[in-house]
């Protein structure tokens, strides 16, 4: 769970009532212990996973190493079923991870002290900041100086790591340990696997879902609309509505969807590709970006110059600088400061709404998977066909840990690297990062049971409606998965740029902007390499 | 050896022919061996042959033996003489491994297809990497950029010079308003970017905009069109180092002596004469060299760039800089973005020896 997540439940999804409720069932099942270790292992894998859940407790205060110490030695149970104790002593591995907001790493170093007791082997840390992950990543490859024998990594990076061979597959008895079929669709292969075997270990999962201000629709409402809108022509005919108009909230000028205009390393693509996807990703066709068979870019197709085009004619509805707002701006200084009533965005800005200082929105935000179209584009037939579409945008694919072929040689080695990458993977622990603060989101299809939630001390009904809004995007049928080819931000990089110059009218039309792009992104194939980036692009949609 | 020599001389030297020819080679042998590990390991590297090397690191081995070898042969050869080289010799040898070397290496870079997402890694590509500089719009934009930026210091100069006049006369709490006109100065450029660009200039809650509202500018945008985005990242530079140029003048006025400004006076000299035909004459090296220190920094511009408006709207604010920085960061195009910094290290040298060639010409002809 992010940091902002939990603070937002805390402060606002639990009332005192729930707290001791959960408590009260919490301290009930621990006095019960002589009695769950002759139940069922069913019953006694849910005593496990509400005993921690109850550490610290929720509404006790963020965790702290001993927390994490704890929670890790109480799911140490899979790893005692594949190794003896002692096993790996004398062994060292390198492990590099994040060290943001004091977590990833910092989480990892306690779940694995028991790990490393049991196991007798010992590992060394790189903690890197986020903003020097990638560098430090691509120079290990490009230079052959790979050092670390476990990486936390984003899924798009394994078009350069897995693409070239540098990591090792995961063993049988790792899928097996993890309960791999619990993971969410979109996780399942073929994300985390290249060319038919197994490399990553989730930890984490991601997808960008629709945020909106409930005081902006409804009977009698300045956007005219009883419901909140669940396609993009409804965003653009609120949004010019409320153009004029005075935000309900704040007293000032109204403001429909925000459209971040400027650059963010790469990053802020994601934003037009939320607008993008329900007008190209067709259902049953993986590929909505390149063309599979001739790395041609997509980006020029009617169907991404219909998003451009649509970004460019909400312009004038937005705020006055917006051409100078990145997407950090738009979610954390305008949408919860007031300005702007609808947004796409992660999981952060719906739980930042309440605790962030800045925050107005917190009483009135609502969620729901990204929009959709009434036509979708296919690329296969080169037309236009009239029906509804969604296709929800899995942003970035969540964290996961993967395993260097460095271990390869010495099997002694390369299973302690796996069981290490199981533990932190283990379907229990996984609960506990997904309820307190962590920075990682629900990734199994057991984090939605929101009856253990509840049973946590949780408030349900927040519940369903926030995860509920990101659990129907993990398992929509035809969401939107991101390639993960090499150099997959180089081009989203180069795409902003253009992007740029589309937006301030440098280049007259969406379509002249989406051939410039398309014409950077050629280059780039062309760099990198065309065969080999098709030949990577096809694995990772698993073709 | 004059008795002026002797002087300095602690040790009376005695250096016999075995000695010397040891000496000798040392100095001539050890580039011997450089020169031999280089060529091995070029062949390995290019040449398909194998001598067991793992890395370059034995060539930096070698090349400090060579230094060694250096310094010591040339206190074998020359005695005292040697010794006083060794004040030197170490200092230059670390200067030309610091920068030589690695212009080296960066050429070599330069011109590459170096995409560190490519699986097949560094490959040389001639000219390919200029011939897409000169076809790449984004650099040339940057560069026409390069051009306002760098005529912004005029005006710069100007409220320098003002300030520092201000500051060198008899004002009250002159020494708070030093202090105070240097605070911008101190401060980070990221730290610039954000408290100013970022939170004063925020449009709906920030002090400026807020201020320019009271003003009567209805909806105060800062970095909403090119030209106003172009201008407010210059307003934010020359607000950080107006003060730099303003401290060297300041420096120089101080250093004026009084008299001449009495002696003007008493010949009757108003202010403002006084100033120009005074002033402002014995001002010209200090000015000229503010400036130049000055254009050196505005040439590096990327930070607050990078941090206020990434270049935009639609590359308006860009700097060669902050391109770069994309360039190279952002898209892992290791060779072109360093050719493009090649480029630009080339037009700076150039532009900087032919400024200071005719500022030196004109301050000759002046005096």
């Amino acid at each position: 769970m992010k940091v902002g997540h939990y603070e937002y439940l805390v402060k606002h999804g639990l009332s005192r009532r729930s707290v001791l409720k959960g408590a009260a069932s919490v301290g009930a099942l621990s006095m019960m212990g002589g009695i769950t270790s002759y139940a069922s292992p069913a019953l006694a894998d849910d005593a496990l996973r509400q005993q921690i859940l109850a550490i610290p407790g929720v509404g006790k205060g963020s965790p702290t190493d001993a927390d994490w110490q704890k929670v890790g030695e109480l799911c140490l149970g899979p790893t005692k079923a594949n190794v003896k104790e002692g096993e790996f002593k004398g062994v060292e591995l390198t492990f590099m991870g994040l060290n943001n907001q004091n977590l990833h790493n910092f989480l990892f170093r306690g779940f694995l002290k028991s790990w490393e007791t049991y196991t007798g082997a010992k590992i060394n840390w790189i903690d890197l900041a986020q903003a020097d992950y990638n560098p430090r990543l691509q120079q290990a490859i490009a230079t052959g100086t790979v050092d670390f024998d476990i990486v936390e990594m984003g899924a798009p990076f394994e078009g350069d790591t897995a693409g070239k061979g540098l990591l090792d597959e995961m063993p049988d008895w790792v899928k097996k340990q993890i309960e791999v079929d619990d993971y969410v669709n979109y996780l399942k292969p073929p994300v985390g696997t290249w060319a038919g075997k197994t490399y990553r270990v989730n930890i984490d999962g991601d997808s960008h879902t629709f945020a909106y201000r409930k005081d902006y629709f409804g009977d009698g409402s300045i956007s005219g609309l009883k419901e909140p809108p669940t396609k993009w022509s409804e965003i653009a005919t609120y949004s010019a509505a409320v153009k004029g108009k005075k935000d309900p909230l704040t007293g000032q000028d109204a403001v429909g969807f925000l459209d971040p205009l400027k650059g963010w390393g790469g990053f802020g693509f994601y934003f037009l590709e939320d607008r993008a996807t329900p007008y190209v990703k067709y259902p049953g066709d993986p590929a909505w970006l390149f063309d599979p068979e001739t790395m041609k870019p997509l980006v020029n197709n009617p169907g991404w110059v219909q998003a451009i085009q649509d970004v460019m004619d909400n312009i004038p509805n937005l705020p006055a600088d917006q051409i100078n707002a990145d997407p950090g701006t738009t979610a954390f200084q305008q949408f919860l400061a007031g300005t702007g009533s609808s947004i796409c965005w992660w999981g952060d800005v719906g739980s930042s709404a309440k605790t962030s200082d800045t925050s107005v929105v917190g009483d009135v935000v609502g969620f729901s998977i990204n929009p959709g179209t009434d036509k979708v584009f296919n690329r296969k037939t080169n037309a236009w066909e009239n029906k509804e579409n969604f296709a929800p945008n899995m942003a970035y694919l969540g964290w996961g840990i993967y395993v260097t072929n460095r271990v390869s040689k010495d099997e002694l080695k390369r299973k302690a690297a796996w069981s290490a990458a199981a533990h932190l993977g283990g379907k229990d622990l996984s609960l506990w990062t997904t309820a307190y603060p962590s920075g990682f989101q629900p990734y199994r299809n057991s984090h939605f049971n929101y009856d253990e939630w509840a049973a946590a001390g949780y408030d349900k009904a927040y519940i369903a409606d926030y995860l509920g809004s990101q659990g129907d995007s993990y398992n929509h049928p035809n969401a939107a998965i991101e390639p993960r080819i090499p150099g997959i931000f180089q081009y989203y990089s180069v795409a902003e740029d253009e992007l740029a110059k589309g937006y301030a009218g440098t280049y007259k039309t969406a379509q002249e902007t989406a051939d410039a792009i398309a014409a950077a992104w050629e280059k780039i194939t062309d760099q990198i390499g065309r065969d080999n980036q098709i030949k990577l692009y096809k694995a990772s949609l698993g073709m | 050896m004059s008795e002026g020599d002797l002087l300095h001389v602690v040790e009376t030297d005695n250096i016999g022919p075995a000695r010397r020819s040891f000496g000798l080679a040392l100095i001539w042998g050890s580039p011997l061996v450089l020169a031999l590990v280089a060529l091995a390991q070029i062949l390995q590297t290019f040449g398909g042959m194998d001598f067991g090397f793992e890395n370059w690191r034995p060539t930096l081995y070698a090349y400090v033996f060579y230094a060694v070898c250096l310094c010591w042969g040339q206190v074998l050869v020359k005695g005292e003489q040697g010794k006083r080289i060794l004040f030197v010799l170490p200092a230059a040898l670390f200067v030309v491994s610091m920068t030589i070397f690695p212009l080296l290496f960066g050429l070599i870079i330069a011109f590459s297809s170096w995409n560190l997402s490519s699986p097949d890694g560094r490959q040389f590509n001639g000219m390919a990497n200029l011939i897409h500089m000169w076809n790449d719009p984004f650099y040339w934009n940057a560069l026409t950029n390069m051009i306002w930026y760098v005529l912004a210091i005029l005006p710069e100069y100007v409220v320098a010079f003002a300030l520092a006049l201000m500051l060198n006369s008899e004002i009250r709490a002159r020494k708070f308003f030093r202090v105070a006109f240097l605070m911008p100065l101190m401060l980070s450029p990221v730290a610039v970017s954000w408290m100013v660009g970022k939170s004063m200039m925020e449009t709906r809650f920030g002090p400026l905009a807020t201020l320019a509202k009271h003003l009567g500018w209805s909806n105060p945008t800062f970095f909403s069109t090119p030209w106003l985005a172009k201008t407010t990242i210059m307003l934010m530079d020359a607000w950080t180092f107006i003060p730099f140029m303003m401290i060297m003048i300041l420096a120089g006025l101080q250093a004026i002596p009084k008299e001449l400004q009495e002696a003007a006076r008493v010949d009757g000299a108003t202010g403002w004469r006084a100033f120009w035909e005074v002033t402002f004459p014995l001002m010209l090296p200090v000015s000229i060299t503010s400036v130049l220190i000055r254009l050196i920094f505005k040439l590096k511009l990327a930070d607050i760039v990078i941090n206020v408006t990434s270049g935009g709207p639609g590359g308006a604010t860009d700097t060669v800089t902050s391109f770069i920085f994309r360039e190279y960061r952002d898209r892992s195009n290791v060779g072109y973005g360093t050719m493009l910094a090649m480029v630009y290290l080339v037009i700076i040298i150039v532009v900087m020896t032919l400024l200071m060639k005719a500022a030196d010409r004109f301050m000759k002809s002046s005096y």
